[in-house]
């Protein structure tokens, strides 16, 4: 009967039901005025957990009433709670026992006052240390969270020559302050809410007031908010839950671990949501073209900064089609080739027997073996292993007339240009679609590849990130915000803010282009 | 649906892209032949003759600012006689993507991949074309607008590693050809380049932003993509002489073939067919975005994707039937085609313009 109710009967139970069987549930029970109920119930809850700590004060003479101090060891800082309980052990608590207390904790930071388990369980699990008093119906909760974490560090995955060298850490009120000391503005206005029915993970929005477009801010909301998961603990969960299309190898949310990255953005128009747990901050909207920007860009001078993001640009296009460009010219189209290289190329082609389709597959799995192996070695064999998989397998392959030396150099040249791209979710893309590309090049040589550019090209126009579409503005080509495009121009001429972004307050403010010093005898 | 709305720029790109389309790959060796070494000459008035249209084009457009010209149809002649009129355009349409898509195969082919069945060259691009299709108007303008700076590119590419090759004799002596075979090669280059753009009119009002604007933007990106076929038209007499461009089916591709710079950038035709394969592709889309438009409009279907699958495929068979040889393609082309055009092009569009005229005089009374 259950069996066939399950099949056929209503799918969707309530979930509060399934929490319920399995005893995650959401109590909406009062607290008792008795202490002992109260500390029994809590220690059923946590099923007699050895970290959750209750110290009870027996009464007596100076002290009538019983106090309960209920914390998690590990969640909660030693040196506030032993502050805590120096303070109020001896407590006076004749009249108004709760306001006295309360008075007594509000030394410690901001207290709680609540009536129910779920706050109290929501407070305990977040490290604040629980008071509770016999005879009282309410208790108190007391700001002594902390516990171990990193230390803010430099990020690893994004490094720069110069600028700050500071990096998000785990912690989320860590990011919060850190994105606030590079916007000192009170319009940096900042939402929290609680993502995941069990792991009750901390999301923040971080946005400029002002700045930011309001439907956007509204739209991110509205997307976290609809968020129904078990559990969320890392931002790449967050942002498979809200990207706008789910189809599609390119990211359509930007991530970074470096608070002047966000800053930039929020001040941009964008929005900032920070996940508790990860020091991976997620930006929306983003654009394509934003993946190819490098903090350093607006460090360093103008100038070297558009040849650096020509560079990339390049580098998308030799990591995407260079080996399906091979594949399609040495098949295909040798015509193409001036003839001395042309010879030179056909005498390396002479003995290898397999086609130059077979040969790139081969070459390329072969190194994205190499770089997905690199990432979990240790540190120790890390070099020798490289070293080896770079010159044997390589040498030796061509040594042996599996491959022809321009195989290798190509895959090479394809590799190393992946790592240009700033951005990794975009790299990753990248990656994908270089096989595809070979493939149709084999079967169809450059028509092929031209029929897959503009497959690729019209997938890209496609695409929204929160409303906005993901090409501009080079897709719906906007003349002003080409200066930040491929190009980077001096800081005094970037005074308007992005136009689809951000559509009120588009202007930054004007600045005029810098004086040289005058030099000569002062007058 | 109505809701989607290109910008006046991507308007302008998509007609300059529609202009050159197939008009560069083919049009000079029908001109030659017509024109022998005036074949510039007539390109020019072609050109002339396509302002003339778009005028024309422009000026009924005022009749219907919001509604596609399949919806029109049926709005201005009643449901059924609407209906009629609008399949016979709409198959105009269908003749127009699948022709396209036989030249782009035909192409390829013959000089690009001669073992490599036409079947399965027409079947991947048709892939694409349905792919675009399906993604919309707003996609496909904002392909257009990346890939314009590319065509320029490529196209600037052609002309100036041609320049120094080009020899003046060979376009004397001038305008000696008597004018009849001017009007006759004007004539082919408005049916090729100008007349299709009746196509258009299920974008051209209805899903442009900014209405005021977009008719002299019509007009500038005609006579821009016109100017850049009389420029071909002219390296290809002045660099291969009358008689070789009167010869070769694909002149521009020959003309590619001269490109020597040095002796070290040779042979390299294959990058300037890349240009042509653009510009061929949103053509061929936008042939066949119009038939799938309009089918739906007179199906009264709601959402045209669904049709566009199963109209790719009829394209493609279509497309390997509608010539059985090349000789039959290009008598059709000569002798057939430039009246069904200027029927469905011109005439169509006057009856449109004189049953609205009639109309809108006897509502006034």
């Amino acid at each position: 009967m259950g069996f066939i109710q399950q099949l056929f009967g209503n799918k969707h139970r309530p979930l509060d039901i399934d929490l319920q069987q399995h005893g995650l549930s959401l109590p909406a029970d009062l607290l008792e005025p008795s202490l002992v109920l109260n500390l029994e119930h809590i220690k059923k809850s946590f099923g007699y957990s050895q970290d959750v700590v209750i110290q009870s004060m027996i009464p007596d003479e100076t002290c009538p009433s019983i106090m309960g101090f209920i914390y998690i060891e590990g969640l909660v800082s030693p040196t506030a709670l032993q502050s805590l309980l120096t303070e109020n052990i001896n407590l006076d608590l004749d009249e108004q026992p709760l306001t006295a207390l309360r008075t007594s904790i509000s030394t410690l930071g901001q207290v709680t006052e609540f009536s129910d388990f779920a706050t109290l369980y929501q407070s305990l699990l977040s490290g604040l240390t629980v008071v509770l008093l016999d005879g009282c119906a309410q208790g108190l909760a007391a700001n002594t969270s902390g516990g171990e974490h990193r230390a803010v560090e430099e990020p690893t995955t994004q490094s720069v020559v110069r600028g700050p060298r500071e990096g998000f850490t785990e912690v989320i009120s860590t990011n919060i302050a850190l994105i606030r000391r590079k916007i000192k503005d009170p319009s940096l206005w900042m939402e929290t809410m609680k993502i995941g029915r069990v792991s009750k993970t901390d999301v923040a929005i971080m946005y400029v007031h002002g700045i930011a477009n309001d439907g956007l801010v509204e739209e991110a909301r509205r997307r976290l908010g609809s968020i129904d998961i078990d559990a969320i603990f890392e931002s790449g969960n967050v942002e498979e839950l809200i990207q706008d299309e789910t189809y599609t190898p390119f990211p359509t949310l930007y991530n970074t671990e470096r608070p002047d990255v966000i800053a930039a953005g929020l001040m941009e128009g964008r929005v900032a949501i920070l996940v508790d747990g990860t020091p991976f901050v997620l930006m929306a909207p983003a654009l394509f073209t934003q993946f190819y920007q490098s903090a350093e860009d607006y460090y360093q001078r103008a100038d070297f900064a558009s040849l650096l993001r020509l560079l990339r640009y390049a580098c998308f296009f030799i990591s995407l089609l260079a080996p399906s460009l091979y594949i399609a010219i040495t098949t295909f189209h040798q015509e193409l080739l001036p003839s001395s290289l042309l010879i030179s190329l056909a005498a390396q082609r002479e003995g290898i027997p397999f086609p130059a389709f077979i040969e790139a597959v081969v070459m390329e799995v072969t190194f994205e073996i190499l770089r997905e192996a690199g990432v979990r070695l240790p540190k120790t064999v890390g070099q020798a292993v490289s070293i080896v998989g770079a010159l044997v397998i390589g040498q030796a392959a061509v040594e042996a007339g599996l491959v022809s030396p321009a195989m290798v150099i190509i895959v090479a040249i394809t590799a190393i240009s992946n790592f240009v791209i700033p951005s990794f979710n975009m790299a990753i893309s990248v990656r994908i679609l270089r096989f595809l590309l070979m493939l149709i090049a084999a079967s169809f040589g450059l028509y092929g590849v031209t029929v897959g550019l503009i497959a690729t090209v019209l997938h890209l126009c496609s695409l929204r990130s929160f409303g906005v579409p993901y090409m501009s503005p080079m897709g719906p080509f906007i003349l002003e915000d080409q200066k930040d495009t491929i190009f980077r121009m001096p800081l005094w001429a970037l005074f308007a803010r992005p136009r689809l972004i951000s559509q009120k307050n588009s202007v930054r403010e004007r600045n005029t282009a810098p004086n040289t010093p005058q030099t000569g005898r002062p007058k | 649906m109505k809701d989607v709305k290109i910008s006046v720029n991507q308007f302008a790109v998509l007609v300059m892209i529609f202009t050159i389309g197939t008009t560069i790959l083919v049009i000079p060796s029908g001109l030659a032949a017509d024109a022998k070494q005036d074949a510039w000459i007539a390109a020019a008035i072609g050109v002339g003759i396509n302002v003339l249209i778009v005028l024309f084009y422009n000026f009924i457009s005022r009749y219907f600012p919001d509604l596609t010209l399949v919806e029109y149809n049926e709005a201005l002649f009643g449901k059924w006689l609407g209906k009629m009129i609008s399949l016979l355009f709409i198959f105009f349409a269908f003749i127009g993507a699948a022709t396209v898509l036989f030249y782009m195969g035909n192409f390829v082919n013959t000089q690009v991949m001669p073992e490599t069945p036409i079947q399965a060259v027409n079947i991947i691009f048709a892939s694409v074309v349905v792919m675009g299709a399906r993604l919309g108007l707003e996609t496909l303008a904002r392909a257009a607008e990346i890939f314009f700076p590319w065509i320029i590119l490529l196209f600037v590419l052609l002309v100036a590693c041609l320049l120094p090759q080009v020899q003046l004799s060979k376009i004397e002596p001038v305008l000696a050809v008597g004018s009849k075979a001017l009007i006759k090669g004007a004539l082919s280059v408005a049916g090729t380049s100008s007349l299709p753009f009746i196509v258009l009119f299920m974008i051209f009002p209805a899903h442009i932003n900014r209405k005021d604007r977009s008719p002299m933007a019509y007009l500038i990106a005609t006579v821009i993509g016109g100017a850049s076929f009389v420029i071909i038209t002219f390296l290809c007499v002045s660099v291969l002489g009358p008689i070789m461009t009167e010869r070769h089916m694909f002149p521009s591709y020959a003309l590619a073939k001269q490109i020597n710079i040095g002796n070290f950038l040779e042979r390299v035709e294959i990058l300037i067919a890349g240009m042509w394969f653009l510009t061929v592709y949103f053509k061929t889309t936008f042939y066949f975005y119009a038939f799938v438009r309009g089918l739906a409009t007179v199906l009264n279907i709601k959402d045209y994707r669904s049709l566009a699958l199963p109209s790719g495929m009829l394209m493609v068979i279509y497309s390997l039937v509608v010539y059985p040889n090349v000789a039959y393609m290009s008598k059709f082309d000569t002798i057939t085609y430039i009246p069904y055009a200027l029927t469905v092009g011109l005439l169509y569009p006057l009856l449109v313009l004189a049953v609205s005229a009639v109309r809108k005089s006897m509502l006034k009374n």
